[in-house]
């Protein structure tokens, strides 16, 4: 039973990453086109990057522009101020995102904040650290800072093309998702789990909170940090909008509509979601601004009230009955087969 | 010779001007089967929280194998050796039944040696058939059955139970008392059951203490206890007695 859900998730994900692979070969040539596939893929790295922290541990984290700003801001300043490459940037950036994560996860998790209160504090983070950048004007201020222009620099991380940043964002992708993959298994997985079911019943059986969730956080942090590297060096500029509370909005509702704690729910919500949203955007801005909204929001809707644990469950669902029809038709067999 | 595992002194914990567990001492030897039982509000579940870190009692001492555990955080008692169940399941209902037990079974094991454990937690409560179940899906006994797993799982030598008997019915109660008494002569656990049914306390324990609003007020062996008119008067009133 155990090795054959393995590799169905195995044939899926190389089915899913060889179809990746091959998507710039058959849109490259569009550059809005892959703007959109490398967003979705953007997106489908926080989200998964959010499942430890919101999905598992069930804080609901709306602190991922904090941390991917950071990142962006790490890598920008480092290669415009010294000519340091966004390769080493972007591990910096990812340990500046941990650092603070440290710092601010160290006194929420120390007082027990949850729920509402931890949603509204993280979410307030992203909004301070957007004004302290914008008065910060060595580093940020209210004018764009670009990044140095390169036709194609490996070292500068600069393409005048798309498609190397689509690749290094779907290679950030599998991180993530095996970093998901890899805590599920092991205790701190199961730890946060229990924490997000039921914080007074997995302390006493020995589940250190503080200690967990920080180290969810950590995690988190480090992902997304590593991204807003990549994501300056998308967009060529750092700005303190990068801090961005909508945009840390959109992860959390990723994460919890894909299905928490689901290794790889929140993708395949960014996958349909960001996608269909990013759709709707160009087929109906032309005739009412801004009625996209009101269609994503209508089926976020439709899915929290049909789906509340998630898109990942409906495959899930799937599976299963594909499994117990085949069970059948082998019993039906056996039954003949008996006669 | 038998030494006490628990020994609480002096404990106190108020809620504003309610006073839940008022100046109560008691010890708790090892490999004992104990009784906690009183009138609804009487301060039981308190004193529990109390000495497993959910509240921070304010004043008293609670010595378990000579450590000190008030003011210590949850996760560090279960180190320690003290686990307990609640008086309403609290159940990890996204989990599955093996999953569950698994959280457990971390607390003194390795990646390597946590599934030979959960295995073994399955087998000894009988859990192996619903592993694989959502605990949502569940009915009441075989969450009891589930938590206490769990519990267990941790490898505790001090085992409190909050009203692990509630809710069930006859046949499931003789099941659980069974459960129990091998928990206490094969695995050597000592156990502290909270406790409203008479038949479980009286069947089980060898020694039972007494709370009424926040003191203890009894206690003895369980014919004592049914005999003493203090603890008929806790239960049924000063006419009780006449």
């Amino acid at each position: 039973m155990k090795p054959k859900k393995l590799s169905v998730g195995m044939v899926s994900l190389l089915v899913g990453l060889a179809v990746a692979l091959v998507v710039p070969l058959i849109i490259g040539s569009n550059q809005y086109n892959m703007v959109l596939v490398t967003t979705v893929l953007l997106y489908g790295v926080m989200a998964t990057a959010w499942n430890v922290i919101g999905g598992m541990a069930g804080q609901m984290d709306l602190a991922a522009g904090a941390y991917l700003g950071l990142g962006a801001f790490t890598v920008g300043t480092l290669l415009i101020k010294w000519n340091i490459s966004p390769w080493i940037g972007m591990i910096l950036g990812g340990l500046v995102a941990t650092g603070f994560a440290a710092l601010v996860g160290y006194p929420l998790f120390r007082f027990g904040v949850t729920e509402v209160w931890y949603a509204l504090s993280s979410s307030a983070l992203v909004e301070v650290l957007r004004v302290l950048f914008l008065l910060w004007e060595d580093v940020g201020g209210p004018v764009e800072k670009y990044l140095p222009f390169h036709k194609w620099s490996l070292y500068h991380l600069r393409f005048s093309s798309y498609v190397p940043y689509y690749y290094i964002m779907l290679g950030l992708l599998l991180i993530a998702l095996y970093a998901n993959h890899r805590i599920a298994r092991s205790k701190l997985g199961y730890y946060l789990l229990a924490l997000g079911e039921n914080e007074d019943a997995a302390e006493v059986l020995g589940v250190d909170a503080r200690a967990c969730k920080i180290k969810a956080l950590m995690i988190y942090a480090f992902i997304v940090g590593v991204t807003g590297g990549v994501y300056a060096c998308l967009y060529g500029f750092i700005h303190p909008n990068f801090f961005d509370g909508l945009q840390s909005t959109e992860v959390a509702i990723l994460g919890i509509v894909g299905g928490m704690g689901i290794t790889y729910g929140p993708l395949v919500a960014a996958i349909l979601l960001v996608s269909g949203r990013e759709f709707l955007r160009s087929n109906l801005s032309g005739q009412l601004e801004s009625l996209y909204l009101a269609v994503y929001a209508a089926v976020l809707i439709v899915i929290a009230l049909f789906k509340p644990r998630g898109i990942a469950t409906l495959l899930q669902d799937a599976y299963k009955q594909i499994l117990s029809r085949i069970q059948r038709d082998k019993n039906v067999q056996a039954d003949t087969t008996n006669f | 010779m038998s030494k006490p595992i628990l020994q609480i002194s002096n404990l106190t914990k108020t809620f504003g001007n309610l006073v839940a567990v008022n100046d109560v001492s008691l010890n708790i030897q090892e490999e004992e089967i104990v009784g906690l039982i009183g009138p609804n509000g009487a301060g039981k579940t308190t004193l529990f929280n109390a000495i497993t870190g959910l509240y921070k009692p304010d004043s008293g001492q609670a010595l378990f194998k000579g450590t000190d555990v008030i003011g210590l955080l949850p996760h560090k008692i279960c180190r320690l050796g003290m686990s307990r169940t609640f008086q309403v399941t609290q159940a990890f209902n996204n989990m599955t039944v093996e999953d569950a037990v698994r959280v457990g079974a971390y607390n003194r094991c390795s990646e390597k040696e946590v599934q030979a454990q959960v295995d073994e937690m399955l087998a000894f409560f009988d859990l192996a058939k619903v592993r694989e179940q959502m605990c949502s899906d569940l009915g009441l006994a075989l969450l009891r059955r589930v938590e206490l797993a769990r519990a267990m799982a941790t490898q505790p030598e001090l085992l409190l139970l909050d009203e692990a008997g509630a809710g069930l019915t006859a046949v499931e109660l003789d099941e659980l008392m069974d459960m129990l008494r091998r928990l206490n002569q094969e695995r050597h656990v000592t156990l502290c059951v909270v406790e409203h049914v008479m038949r479980m306390v009286m069947g089980l324990c060898a020694r039972i203490f007494v709370l009424d609003s926040g003191e203890l007020i009894a206690q003895g062996q369980p014919a004592q206890i049914s005999d003493n008119p203090k603890v008929i008067e806790a239960y049924l009133g000063k006419r009780a007695l006449r």
